[in-house]
């Protein structure tokens, strides 16, 4: 949006147009929810083996090595086509961590899957216990010899029912005060034994998240990342990477598209009172694009991405929602049907869209908590 | 988030915040009663420092800079509440620039010692500003123009870029402050400044230059001066924005600070991300356009969340205050007013969002 295209970067943005239009299975545009893996991982190792799975890694770990524009390129294109959400945690989360924090071992063992699309991962950080206080987190991890054992419970861990490996933060030492001063950041294999995974239910009806019980599983004294009792520094700078990540102005896109396509079809795109709430939105998601791009452009300068990354994930999400309400305003109602709804202007997902979207200024940290970081870390405000 | 700068940039900045230590709140009181409502020496100082001519080429003596460069002197302009034009008279000396040969008026334009300005609109609620009213006849050496525009800033003017629609579409025309034909009707308004309704009635103009590679002369000025009254927009909210957070670390009740009640915590983390957002999307599009071919969805929608954010922290500063902000002696009502008087030039957000619908097609 902000940048032209270079005549190599308008070269490489028909090579991908191209590309995804040939080879995306049409029956994975679109959707609202993340397909299963049996529909999705076949795209994932597609992507792969094209060498684009991963076009913010550097070459080195297997990634595109691309540009700043070039994956901004990627993202409009995916966003474009309606390609699905690929799983998250291996490509923007661990992936990232590891490179910065991981021994050359964990590297080595950890990253390849990863590209290959062999391995999925799981995030465990929320328990029953805590939520917005996740500092408060009691799943425990004693070392003994040269494994820990752990014991306790993950909840709302997206596809842990799907996933091979659980990055979470584990309680090293109860005693430690701060709180944070005891937690360290450990890989856990998903197949080890003692480990129960149940998936539940959302409003979306979808099963994307699970809870996952630990009864005294065994992992390597290796697979802990960074020093013990360091995790929760390295869950931060992990935050920060996950906060952008989810911002990505694609979803805000593509709930754009929608919109006008539910709206040309209802026939409210006539109503000028519509349309103009719909160009307050569409300046928001330019606005976002603004944000987006410009938090990418310090990363890459090496200024990572940091409270303030919860500003952008605040505004992404929020309008992510808003983008919903004005779908359902457009669909009428129709709104309430739960299947995609049939417009001559292709399918549109509304109420699926709308329940999915509630949880966007829920995860990774509520809003209201994202407000209570900003205040103090970056306005400074007294406590 | 930090702007990335090049040292260059950084300079430039340090010396537009130097710049403005001299204005301020108190300085801008002054302004409030006075005619015209600025220093001429001042505007004349920016002149010399180069900045009314930052857009202008370097080959007609000019800085040659681009959107960022102007972007960042106004927004410390904003910060400031400089009563002194300086973004209007150089998106105008910039205008006078285009083509392959100068306007005569440029020198003098770019010195500060005469001072054009824009003059596009001409309904209460903003229109299509390229299909003017105003009408142009005569071939260019014996032009005349017969119309209105409305909400000029014309305080202190020598002259005025006038859009007016002709045989070959809008056409961007100057006209001198004492051209025959040529009357202003002034209105003092709640911010201080004045502003003029200008009507023309066979009033002698000549062509501001075009280049015909270039976009029309009436759109690029009409976008140019969107972005530059939303970077100074940009400044008016950070400054006020500071001003209430620092209120709210010292302001005591109940015993604590009242910035550490989450309520006023989360208010105030709404008016962080309105000024953070509008700075991202007006320093993006600045490093992504020329000054002179702006994508017109673009400039609209710059100046459409400026005008509603700038509204929005500057009330929400008046609230957070308290009664002190409600009161003329506190500082914090003039960063409310100026939000006022720019989010409303050259069309308000509502009148950008409309043109929004017709410029990106959010139509049946």
């Amino acid at each position: 949006m902000f940048r032209r295209d270079t005549p190599a970067e308008a070269e490489f943005r028909m090579d991908v147009r191209t590309w995804l239009e040939a080879n995306l299975p049409v029956a994975l545009r679109g959707r609202t929810a993340r397909p299963p893996p049996v529909e999705l991982m076949p795209w994932y190792h597609m992507l792969s083996r094209k060498g684009w799975v991963a076009p913010h890694w550097p070459r080195l770990h297997g990634g595109m090595g691309a540009t700043l524009n070039e994956q901004i390129i990627m993202t409009e294109e995916l966003a474009r086509i309606g390609a699905p959400q690929l799983p998250a945690q291996g490509l923007n989360h661990i992936g990232p961590i590891l490179m910065e924090f991981g021994t050359d071992a964990q590297k080595a063992q950890h990253l390849p899957p990863i590209i290959a699309g062999t391995v999925i991962w799981a995030q465990g950080y929320s328990e029953p216990g805590a939520g917005s206080d996740l500092a408060s987190l009691s799943t425990r991890a004693m070392l003994e010899g040269n494994h820990f054992v752990v014991r306790g419970q993950k909840i709302w861990t997206t596809w842990a029912h799907h996933s091979d490996w659980m990055f979470a933060l584990v309680r090293t030492d109860p005693q430690a005060q701060p709180r944070q001063a005891g937690i360290s950041f450990l890989l856990l294999d998903l197949h080890s034994p003692g480990i129960r995974i149940r998936p539940i239910k959302t409003i979306a009806g979808d099963d994307e998240f699970s809870e996952v019980f630990f009864d005294d599983v065994i992992v390597p004294a290796e697979n802990l990342v960074g020093k013990l009792h360091d995790g929760w520094r390295i869950a931060n700078a992990l935050l920060g990477h996950e906060r952008l990540a989810t911002s990505n102005p694609q979803f805000a896109l593509m709930a754009l598209e929608r919109i006008k396509t539910m709206a040309r079809a209802s026939g409210i795109m006539a109503d000028p009172t519509f349309q103009e709430r719909l160009a307050a939105a569409s300046i928001d998601v330019t606005a976002l694009s603004a944000l987006f791009s410009h938090a990418v452009e310090l990363s890459n300068q090496g200024q990572s991405p940091g409270p303030e990354s919860s500003m952008i994930k605040i505004f992404g999400s929020e309008l992510l929602q808003a983008l919903n309400d004005l779908l359902i305003e457009a669909a009428g109602g129709h709104a309430l049907t739960d299947k995609p709804i049939a417009t001559d202007f292709g399918a549109v997902d509304v109420a699926a869209s709308f329940l999915q979207s509630r949880r966007v200024t829920i995860y990774g940290g509520s809003s209201e908590i994202q407000r209570n970081v900003l205040a103090r870390r970056v306005l400074n405000l007294p406590s | 988030m930090d702007l990335h700068l090049t040292s260059e940039q950084t300079l430039l900045r340090d010396s537009a915040a130097k710049f403005v230590v001299a204005a301020g709140p108190k300085v801008a009181r002054v302004f409030r009663e006075q005619d015209p409502s600025f220093a001429p020496a001042r505007l004349c100082q920016a002149g010399d420092l180069g900045w009314l001519g930052i857009l202008v080429p370097c080959s007609a003596n000019g800085l040659g800079l681009g959107l960022t460069e102007l972007a960042l002197v106004l927004e410390q302009a904003g910060r400031g509440l400089v009563c002194e034009p300086i973004g209007l008279a150089a998106i105008s000396a910039a205008a006078l620039a285009q083509g392959h040969a100068p306007h005569p008026m440029l020198e003098r334009a770019m010195a500060g010692e005469a001072l054009i300005v824009p003059a596009l609109q001409e309904n209460v609620y903003g229109d299509n500003p390229l299909a003017p009213r105003m009408r142009v006849a005569g071939e260019n050496g014996t032009l005349r123009l017969t119309g209105r525009k409305m909400f000029v800033c014309a305080d202190g003017a020598d002259g005025f870029l006038v859009s007016a629609s002709g045989r070959d579409g809008p056409t961007l025309c100057y006209v001198a402050r004492n051209a025959p034909g040529c009357m202003l009707a002034t209105t003092q308004t709640v911010e201080g400044r004045k502003l003029s309704t200008l009507s023309l009635k066979d009033a002698p103009a000549d062509l501001a230059p075009s280049r015909q590679s270039l976009r029309n002369a009436v759109d690029a000025l009409h976008n140019l001066a969107l972005m530059a009254v939303s970077a100074e927009l940009l400044g008016v909210m950070e400054k006020a924005q500071e001003i209430t957070f620092d209120y709210l670390r010292i302001r005591k009740q109940f015993g604590k600070p009242i910035g550490s009640f989450q309520a006023l915590q989360h208010q105030a983390v709404n008016l962080y991300i309105r000024t953070e957002t509008t700075r991202s999307l007006v320093f993006q599009v600045a490093a992504n356009n020329d000054p002179y071919r702006i994508d017109p969805a673009l400039a609209v929608a710059v100046k459409a969340k400026a005008s509603e954010d700038a509204l929005f922290v500057t009330k929400a500063c008046i609230q957070l205050h308290g009664a002190i902000g409600f009161t003329d002696e506190h500082d914090i009502g003039l960063y409310l007013k100026r939000a006022m008087l720019l989010s409303s030039l050259f069309g308000n957000a509502a009148a950008q969002r409309r043109r929004y619908v017709a410029i990106a097609g959010l139509t049946a």
